[in-house]
């Protein structure tokens, strides 16, 4: 853990109330009918788990930029995988 | 430029060379991740008979328990390393990964219960939507099978040679590799079960 992020320590425990939280409402609103509510907001409420996650629990916000920026690198390299994925298997299949 | 001068140009501590390499190997794991999620994606897309055939079969209320496990697992992982890290408490920290070790291990048993009930309602290996579900929730599981081993051996070594203040980095790899298996079932959760 860097200086910055054993000075501020974050309030870990309402990170993990607000990821339970949020894990309960996921659940919930999986029984709504409508996709139109249920896509966005099961979508929203999963980025926003993982990045309390990636930010507080992984000190992605208080350490060195470089780590950040490997896991944006495995983003980054994902996206020509998606393209490939996503144009080739429904010619294929 | 002399070697101290270098380190303090450096964008992270000389010490940190194995955080580095756990983020690599995470990057790494990402895009490993992508390519199963997407599999499944398509083929889901690609097939009509989603509801029926498969999702039907899924227990959303066992899973939600399964995740919350998880989560609840990494709220331990961070108790453990603050618990060494401000204040060189050894039995907490100890404590907390038993705490989290046991989580581990209900998460896993809570996979088997629920792969057990898919086989028995006819959702095998070979039907259409069971060989990516498999693939992808096998391969996640493993990975927590590997963080359960990974907590074994750091409390055998703690035993041997404990962790201190300043000596502790090999927990703070450890809780990123969790953490990052439990964003991966975060996203799991969504696009398998919930959607």
């Amino acid at each position: 853990m860097t200086k910055e992020a054993v000075e501020k320590r974050p309030n870990y425990l309402l990170i993990f109330v607000l990821l339970a939280a949020f894990t309960f409402i996921e659940t919930l609103v999986s029984y709504v009918q409508q996709q139109a509510i249920k896509f966005p907001v099961l979508l929203t409420l999963s980025v926003v788990k993982a990045v309390l996650v990636l930010l507080y629990f992984m000190h992605l916000k208080f350490d060195a930029r470089l780590f950040s920026y490997l896991f944006i690198a495995g983003c980054v390299l994902s996206i020509p995988l998606i393209l490939v994925i996503t144009l080739v298997m429904p010619v294929i299949i | 430029m002399t070697n101290n001068e270098l380190a303090k140009t450096a964008p992270i501590p000389q010490r940190e060379n194995t955080k580095l390499a756990m983020w690599l190997f995470l990057g790494g794991e990402v895009v490993f991740f992508v390519s199963l999620i997407l599999t499944f994606i398509m083929t889901r897309l690609t097939q009509s008979d989603y509801e029926t055939q498969f999702r039907s079969h899924l227990s959303i209320p066992v899973i939600a328990i399964n995740t919350f496990i998880l989560v609840t697992s990494s709220y331990f992982v961070v108790r453990a390393l603050e618990a060494i890290t401000f204040n060189g408490d050894q039995k907490k920290l100890r404590n907390n990964l038993i705490v989290v070790l046991t989580l581990g291990l209900l998460f896993l048993a809570g996979q088997a219960f629920e792969w057990t009930t898919l086989f028995r309602e006819g959702v095998n290996l070979s039907s259409t939507f069971g060989t990516p579900f498999f693939t992808i929730t096998g391969i996640h599981g493993t990975h927590v099978f590997v963080g359960v081993l990974w907590i074994i051996y750091l409390l055998a070594g703690h035993k041997r040679l404990p962790f201190t203040k300043q000596n502790h980095l090999a927990i703070e790899n450890f809780g990123l590799y969790w953490h990052f298996v439990d964003i991966v079932w975060i996203v799991l959760f969504t696009l398998i079960y919930l959607i």
